[in-house]
C-alpha cells in the first residue's frame, strides 16, 4: 500500500519517470567506467526498444551536459581525431542513485497492479 | 559517391536544426559527424551501403532536429502574418506601391525565420521588383504600339498586336512566370514547415 502512496505523492517523478528513462540508463552505462560517444550510442540503441534513431540520443548528451550530469574530455585517439569520452558527474551518480531507488518502487507498484493486486503486502 | 551522401544528410540537418542557436548546433552537427566516421571505422567498409546503413541508423534529421528543440525547450519557427504579407508584396507589392512595396516585401522575406538564407536569396535574386517590370516593359510596349493615329480621317492602328517581337513576348512571359513561380515555391516551403512544426 505505501508503495502506491509514494508514487501518489511524487506525480512529478512518474512523469519524469516515463519520459527520462533513457537519461539514466545512459548514467547506468557510465556508473562503471567513462565511454566514448559512439559506443554509448551504439550500446544504447542495441538494447532492445530503448532508442529508434541514434541520432536524436545526441541532444539528450547536450542536454545532459548542460544539465551537469555527466562531463566530457576529449582523449587522444590512436584511430584518428580525438574522441569526446563521457563520464557521470557527482551529481549523476546522486541522480542515478535516486532514480534506481524510485524505479524499483515504481515497477513493483506497477507490477502489483498489473497483477490486480494479488501480490500486495 | 559515398562522401556525397554523408554530406547531403549532413546538409539535411543542418537546415532542419536551424532554430536552434547557433553553437548548439554547430555542436551536434561536429558530434554526428564524428559518430559517423567511427561507425565507419568500425563496420565492415565505408562504401555506399555502408554509409546508408550508417544514416538509417541515426535517423531521419528532422527527427533529430525535433529531440534537440524538446530537449532545450525551442519552438518551431511558424509562419504567420509576416510571411503572408511577404508573399503578397513580394510578386505585386511593387505595383501597389512603386518600388517601396518590394522593397518592404523584400525586408519582411529577410527577417522572417521561416526560410533558409537559401530560399531568401532565391526569392530575392531572381525577380527583384516582382511583377513590376513585367507590367513596366508590356505596358510601355503597350503604349509604343496602342496608339492609332488619323490618316485622312481614318484611325489606323500604328501597329497590332503582332508586331510585338517575339523576343519581346518571350522577354515579357519569364518577367511574368519568374516572379510567380519563385512564389509559389516559397509558398510551398512555407508550407512544408508549417507541416512538420
Amino acid at each position: 500500500m505505501h508503495r502506491m502512496v509514494a508514487i501518489g505523492q511524487n506525480p512529478a517523478l512518474a512523469a519524469q519517470l516515463r519520459k527520462g528513462v533513457l537519461e539514466y540508463c545512459v548514467m547506468a552505462l557510465l556508473q562503471k567506467e567513462e565511454r566514448y560517444a559512439f559506443d554509448l550510442v551504439r550500446e544504447l540503441s542495441d538494447m532492445d526498444g530503448m532508442v529508434i534513431s541514434e541520432g536524436t540520443i545526441y541532444p539528450m548528451l547536450a542536454r545532459m551536459r548542460r544539465d551537469g550530469s555527466v562531463e566530457t574530455t576529449w582523449r587522444e585517439s590512436s584511430a584518428g581525431p580525438p574522441r569526446r569520452y563521457y563520464r557521470l558527474s557527482p551529481a549523476g551518480r546522486k541522480a542515478l542513485q535516486g532514480f534506481k531507488k524510485e524505479w524499483s518502487t515504481f515497477r513493483e507498484a506497477v507490477d502489483n497492479v498489473m497483477d490486480g493486486g494479488e501480490n500486495d503486502g | 559517391m559515398a562522401k556525397g551522401t554523408v554530406e547531403h544528410y549532413m546538409q539535411e540537418l543542418d537546415g532542419e536544426l536551424r532554430d536552434l542557436p547557433p553553437a548548439r548546433r554547430r555542436e551536434l552537427l561536429e558530434e554526428i559527424r564524428e559518430h559517423i566516421g567511427s561507425a565507419l571505422e568500425e563496420g565492415p567498409g565505408e562504401g555506399e551501403t555502408e554509409v546508408r546503413n550508417v544514416l538509417e541508423r541515426l535517423g531521419d534529421p528532422a527527427d533529430i532536429a525535433e529531440e534537440a528543440r524538446r530537449r532545450f525547450g525551442i519552438s518551431r519557427a511558424k509562419p504567420g502574418v509576416r510571411e503572408i504579407i511577404a508573399l503578397v508584396l513580394l510578386p505585386i507589392g511593387g505595383i501597389i506601391i512603386p518600388v517601396l512595396g518590394w522593397i518592404i516585401g523584400a525586408i519582411l522575406l529577410a527577417t522572417s525565420n521561416v526560410w533558409t538564407g537559401r530560399e531568401k536569396a532565391a526569392g530575392l535574386l531572381l525577380f527583384p521588383g516582382g511583377l513590376l517590370p513585367a507590367l513596366s516593359v508590356g505596358v510601355t510596349a503597350a503604349r509604343m504600339c496602342g496608339g492609332s493615329t488619323e490618316v485622312g480621317g481614318r484611325v489606323a492602328e500604328t501597329c497590332s498586336g503582332a508586331s510585338y517581337s517575339s523576343l519581346a513576348l518571350v522577354i515579357l512571359a519569364v518577367l511574368v512566370l519568374v516572379p510567380i513561380g519563385t512564389t509559389i515555391f516559397l509558398a510551398r516551403r512555407m508550407n512544408r514547415r508549417a507541416a512538420t512544426g
